[in-house]
């Protein structure tokens, strides 16, 4: 029973993190309709400007959010204007053109990160990395507590910008349909613009906190935006709810397989790549298109 | 005959090229021949990639599964005793066997859906190939000593090379080509018309990952020793896409094109020391490039400049009794 708490525990403290990183996966997703494959570069990215201002500067990585974020959040606008832009216009769902140049982006990112830190391993150490609490009878590290904080206090943050200003409720509309928010007067153009750059900024968060738990290189990032992709997927691509329920539903499954089967750890990146075949093949709309579905057949009953 | 040659420009190079390689081991010494071993390598894979992801149009980033499986099985069934050569077809056939049970699921998926399932299974294959016991887990495994003989190696890799794209070439004006190409241009509209759209998924990836699994054994033949680093990475099934893409997809001569350009860049990179880490730029730089500029690669470049000359050449009334 306590195993139990304690794991229920991680679990949550994992979620956070994990939702997070996706959420800038899914804004892009829901507002242009392509695969942010550089993602995963952007949070490689994210961690060693991280790491850059905590060797530099001694800067907290934590404080190093107010930098990193917002630092983000302009190169990601500069991308979209330099590049993501010009690419065709498909509203039927992501086009492969879209998906490779951004698979181009990451690669040209992660070489930018070698040919300025080089392909050594990097790793930030504070005086609270090794540090952990002791509740409910397990011990949680004090990093993934500060991460599961910032996160919820980040989606928190965004959930309140996207309910109440005018901003958030462009990019809901624009998400939602396109052509009718444009027809009402939004312009699509810099709201994309926009959305781009949220999303680089939480993916630059989601990668500056990683970069607190583990240790990096330039090829950091494939994995978590494998995961990423799952939790949206699983979330139903676009909703911010869904990425939330997504991220708990992968971050329990995780840790309760590893806690209570005998897979070894060194599979357990492969749990999330199965659950993202899985998912992607049995429940395309996800966990909500699965509840419409079992819902519509009750109904039918 | 001038007719035919108008129609198959790139036919007397390839032919020259191809009596070139087969001659190389007489004309040629040993670090040239490297490089030919190489380019033939790169060439069987990107023509195998392209009849499913050129073709087709399904895109998949996972194919260095197929090179490890194809490596994996030849040096385990070697080791157990067998001959090299008499692992080929167990390879090829294991490659098949798990080209289908990857696809069944997977060719579900459409466009990138399906992409990102690809890299989800590459990924998945690497990690329990490095953490499993019989494959040396992340220090890989060698060849039994006196296995190695590059002379029959080179051949039987130029063989393959020549054999994939005539294959391929074939294949293309084939009915099952034109299902694929049916499939790729809409998949919906090919079904209506009475294509299994599935099915000949199924048949285009066992088809190109039996073939990519053999130059996956050959190279575990010439290389003596691999790990799930060097043909589990990812970074190889970055290269089989990226030679297709940049040449021309969907075409013949583009992934061969490709294939000569990347092995080529490959020996220039890996010769300079300032340029060997940049190979990831060149690569994701030609990337977004082609995919901005000339999504048909060098071919759809070299298409697209001589339909602007033919066009300078012809009279406007000439082209319109064209076209009509």
């Amino acid at each position: 029973m306590q195993k139990l708490v304690v794991v229920a525990l991680n679990s949550l403290l994992t979620a956070g993190l994990y939702a997070t990183m996706s959420y800038g996966l899914a804004v892009i997703y829901g507002v242009m309709r392509i695969i942010n494959l550089a993602h995963a570069g952007l949070m490689m990215l994210a961690a060693y400007a991280t790491f850059a201002l905590n060797d530099r500067f001694a800067l907290d990585p934590f404080l190093s959010l107010l930098v990193v974020a917002p630092a983000f959040f302009l190169l990601g606008m500069a991308l979209y204007a330099t590049v993501i832009r010009w690419l065709p216009r498909s509203s039927a769902g992501p086009s492969m053109q879209s998906l490779l140049l951004l698979f181009g982006l990451w690669l040209v990112l992660q070489n930018l990160a070698y040919a300025i830190w080089g392909g050594d391993t990097q790793s930030i150490l504070t005086p609270y990395t090794m540090s952990s609490v002791e509740f409910f009878g397990g011990r949680f590290g004090v990093p993934q507590i500060l991460v599961f904080a910032v996160s919820i206090l980040s989606l928190v943050g965004l959930n309140v910008v996207l309910r109440r200003t005018y901003l958030g409720k462009a990019i809901r509309a624009v998400t939602q349909n396109r052509d009718a928010a444009m027809l009402s007067g939004v312009n699509a153009g810099w709201i994309a613009a926009v959305a781009f750059g949220i999303g680089t900024a939480f993916a630059a968060m989601g990668g500056s906190m990683l970069s607190t738990l583990y240790a990096f290189t330039p090829d950091f990032g494939r994995s978590f935006l494998l995961k990423a992709f799952c939790i949206i997927v699983l979330g139903g691509m676009e909703s911010f709810t869904g990425v939330a329920v997504g991220a708990l539903v992968l971050s329990f499954i995780e840790n309760f397989a590893s806690a209570y089967t005998s897979i070894p750890v060194s599979f357990q990146d492969a749990i999330s790549f199965t659950l993202l075949v899985v998912v992607l093949v049995a429940a395309p709309g996800g966990l909500p298109g699965l509840w419409r579905m079992l819902d519509r057949r009750a109904v039918a009953r | 005959m001038r007719e035919f040659l108008r129609r198959h420009p790139a036919l007397p190079a390839g032919l020259l090229f191809s009596a070139g390689l087969l001659l190389a081991p007489v004309l040629t010494g040993r670090g040239t021949q490297n490089d030919l071993w190489n380019m033939a390598f790169y060439v069987v894979l990107a023509s195998a990639w392209n009849l499913l992801g050129g073709f087709a149009g399904q895109v998949s980033l996972g194919y260095s599964a197929f090179v490890g499986i194809g490596a994996y099985t030849t040096v385990l069934l070697s080791n157990a005793g067998w001959s090299p050569w008499l692992t080929l077809p167990v390879s090829a056939a294991l490659a098949v066997a798990f080209s289908v049970v990857v696809g069944l699921p997977t060719f579900r998926l459409r466009g990138p859906y399906f992409t990102i399932a690809t890299i989800g299974v590459g990924e998945a294959v690497r990690v329990i190939a490095s953490g499993l016991e019989f494959t040396g887990g992340s220090s890989g495994l060698r060849m039994p000593a006196g296995t190695f003989n590059f002379e029959s190696n080179y051949y039987a890799m130029v063989v393959l090379a020549l054999l994939t794209v005539a294959l391929v070439a074939w294949l293309r004006q084939s009915p099952f080509g034109l299902s694929l190409e049916a499939i790729r241009q809409d998949i919906d509209g090919a079904e209506a018309l009475g294509v299994h759209s599935t099915q000949a998924k199924l048949q285009a990836h066992a088809i190109s990952s039996g073939l990519v699994a053999l130059a996956g054994s050959l190279f575990a033949m010439n290389f003596q020793y691999i790990s799930p680093g060097s043909v589990f990475d990812f970074r190889l099934s970055l290269t089989i896409v990226l030679m297709p893409i940049v040449g021309g997809m969907g075409t013949i001569v583009g992934p061969v094109l490709g294939a000569l350009l990347f092995s080529y860049l490959q020996i220039k990179l890996l010769a300079s020391p300032t340029l060997r880490d940049s190979y990831l730029f060149i690569y994701g730089g030609l990337l977004v490039v082609v995919m901005l500029f000339e999504p048909g690669g060098i071919v759809g470049l070299w298409e697209r400049l001589r339909n602007v000359r033919l066009r300078r050449r012809t009279p406007p009334v000439a082209e319109a009794t064209r076209a009509s």
